[in-house]
């Protein structure tokens, strides 16, 4: 909801916090210039008061630098891309311009989105706005912390195994990842094409599905972009009955899964919600299902970045679990006439995909925390195994291309935890109308 | 090895091609346990033939913005060294 303030009103105080505060978080990679911004602001608000503005005016939004805006670096975080300055708009920027939202700059984030703590970026880890000390979150780093240290309304984020609603947890705000193939992905640089997508990340829900709605839809540039139908935003509130069940999934952090279950006890109770737990064969399997898929589509996305049409030639600039992955990759195709890691990895894919169907004829909705544990501190020393393991209940709703998104519960420790609400393929207004309700009963930040 | 950004050594990158194996090989040893898999591709496509269409007419500053991130470039031409990728 936009407070009463004019967009150069809101843009003058973004401004000024940025200036103030984030040379201690290192959220921005780059800020409009001033003067640019202000003649802007000033454009949106004469259309408003002719009653001519568009759905997002007011709005100030950040981007993800693996997204292409006219006049900014789509850097990817990666000193590869250093020097690379988009010449076009991706589809969901051109529609956010068409709605009159206020681009303020890109946002940090892990190198070219391969990570799941906001660590990996070459310009220096994102610090969690919550607490400076820990991570924030990846990959969508930049995108949750702007959020959370109050930089900018709304931002875009790219969520492959969990990298809107993993920071978006850790920093206590809403994000979403979009049934696969509902937003386009023109103009987003990808990591692992049949698991990308873009979404939106915002203060609360009313805000983030209207960034969804502005963005979704069929595109000519996407082939296998799909329509989705507009949301409804009036509905979000109004209370209604959902079949819910909660994942059964022991997870590292019980104090985590215990604020869940709690929080969905006191909600269900008020709405008479049918709860009950809800099991999802193979998903124990779920993180070496991805990274196998991920690795191979990575180092086939990569080619691309050998230093001649544009950038540098990613091997000779890119940071560890980048080259890890391109390494990765490289080895998985040269072995690959067994049939051993990405072809068995689609299938055990397939087989995730079916049990979420099965369990979505039964029930609305699926619930669980967004994170099995709570944010380390960064630069800690973690195997990457531990790392992976942030992704497992992420990760399932990748697989499976149904939509989720976390919206903030409550704390442990004083840390932010996120709930995860997944729903079935095109089913985001029952998702969003859920996450509505829940987030009348989180803990107030 | 962490995940803090940094420079790479040719000795860190070959620790983290041994890295790489290591996770792909355990990864699909667990993966290979499951005793029921199905057959066929992931993906379930009722129209994956796109419609080709007479086509769209290219921008006319698509060629400038093709060549304006080429570190080397002359004209029309992106300039790369020859055998560059062996």
């Amino acid at each position: 909801m936009v407070e009463k303030m004019t967009t150069l009103e809101k843009l003058k105080k973004y401004l000024e916090k940025i200036k103030e505060k984030d040379k201690d978080l290192n959220i921005f990679l780059e800020v409009r210039p001033e003067s640019e911004l202000i003649d802007e602001a000033k454009r949106i608000d004469e259309k408003i008061k002719d009653g001519k503005a568009g759905r997002l005016a007011g709005y100030v939004i950040g981007v993800k630098p693996n997204i292409n805006v006219v006049g900014f670096h789509a850097s990817c975080s990666s000193k590869v891309l250093e020097d690379y300055k988009s010449t076009y708009d991706a589809t969901v920027i051109k529609k956010i311009k068409e709605e009159d939202g206020l681009i303020i700059g890109m946002v940090n984030s892990d190198e070219f989105a391969c990570g799941s703590s906001g660590e990996t970026s070459a310009y220096g880890p994102v610090k969690n706005p919550v607490n400076p000390e820990l991570i924030p979150g990846g990959s969508s780093s930049g995108s949750a912390a702007c959020i959370a240290a109050g930089f900018c309304d709304m931002a875009l984020g790219s969520d492959t195994g969990g990298s809107i609603r993993n920071p978006a947890s850790h920093c206590g705000v809403v994000g979403i990842k979009p049934t696969y193939a509902s937003v386009s992905r023109h103009g987003l640089i990808d990591l692992s094409m049949s698991f990308d997508q873009i979404g939106p990340i915002a203060k609360n829900v009313h805000d983030a599905t209207l960034l969804l709605d502005v963005i979704r839809g069929k595109d000519e540039n996407d082939s296998i972009s799909l329509e989705s139908g507009k949301l409804n935003l009036k509905e979000l509130g109004k209370k209604k009955k959902f079949k819910i069940g909660i994942l059964d999934f022991k997870i590292q952090d019980e104090r985590i899964q215990k604020l869940i279950d709690e929080k969905v006890k006191e909600i269900s109770k008020k709405y008479g919600w049918n709860v009950k737990k809800v099991r999802i064969e193979y998903i124990d399997t779920a993180i070496e299902t991805y990274y196998p898929i991920v690795y191979t589509e990575f180092f086939s996305a990569t080619r691309k970045f050998d230093g001649r049409k544009y950038g540098k030639k990613i091997e000779d600039s890119c940071g560890p679990e980048v080259l890890r992955r391109v390494l990765g990759g490289a080895e998985i195709t040269r072995s690959e006439h067994e049939g051993r890691n990405y072809y068995l990895a689609l299938r055990v894919r397939k087989l995730i995909e079916e049990e979420y169907a099965r369990a979505f004829k039964e029930m609305d909705i699926i619930i669980s925390p967004t994170v099995p544990r709570l944010p380390h501190k960064i630069g800690e020393k973690i195997t990457i195994e531990e790392m992976y393991s942030y992704d497992a209940l992420t990760i399932p709703s990748n697989l499976a291309g149904n939509c989720s998104m976390s919206v903030p519960v409550g704390k442990v420790d004083g840390i932010p935890v996120g709930m995860q609400i997944m729903a079935d393929k095109f089913q985001e207004q029952k998702m969003l109308e859920v996450g509505a309700l829940v987030e009348g009963f989180g803990e107030r930040r | 090895m962490g995940f803090l950004y940094k420079k790479l050594s040719e000795k860190d990158k070959e620790e983290i091609k041994k890295e790489a194996k290591r996770i792909m090989d355990s990864f699909g040893k667990k993966l290979s346990k499951i005793k029921e898999l199905p057959k066929e591709g992931s993906i379930k496509r009722e129209n994956s033939i796109r419609e080709e269409g007479p086509g769209k007419d290219g921008s006319p500053d698509f060629k400038k913005r093709i060549l304006e991130n080429a570190p080397n470039k002359n004209k029309d031409f992106i300039i790369a060294e020859k055998k560059g990728w062996e």
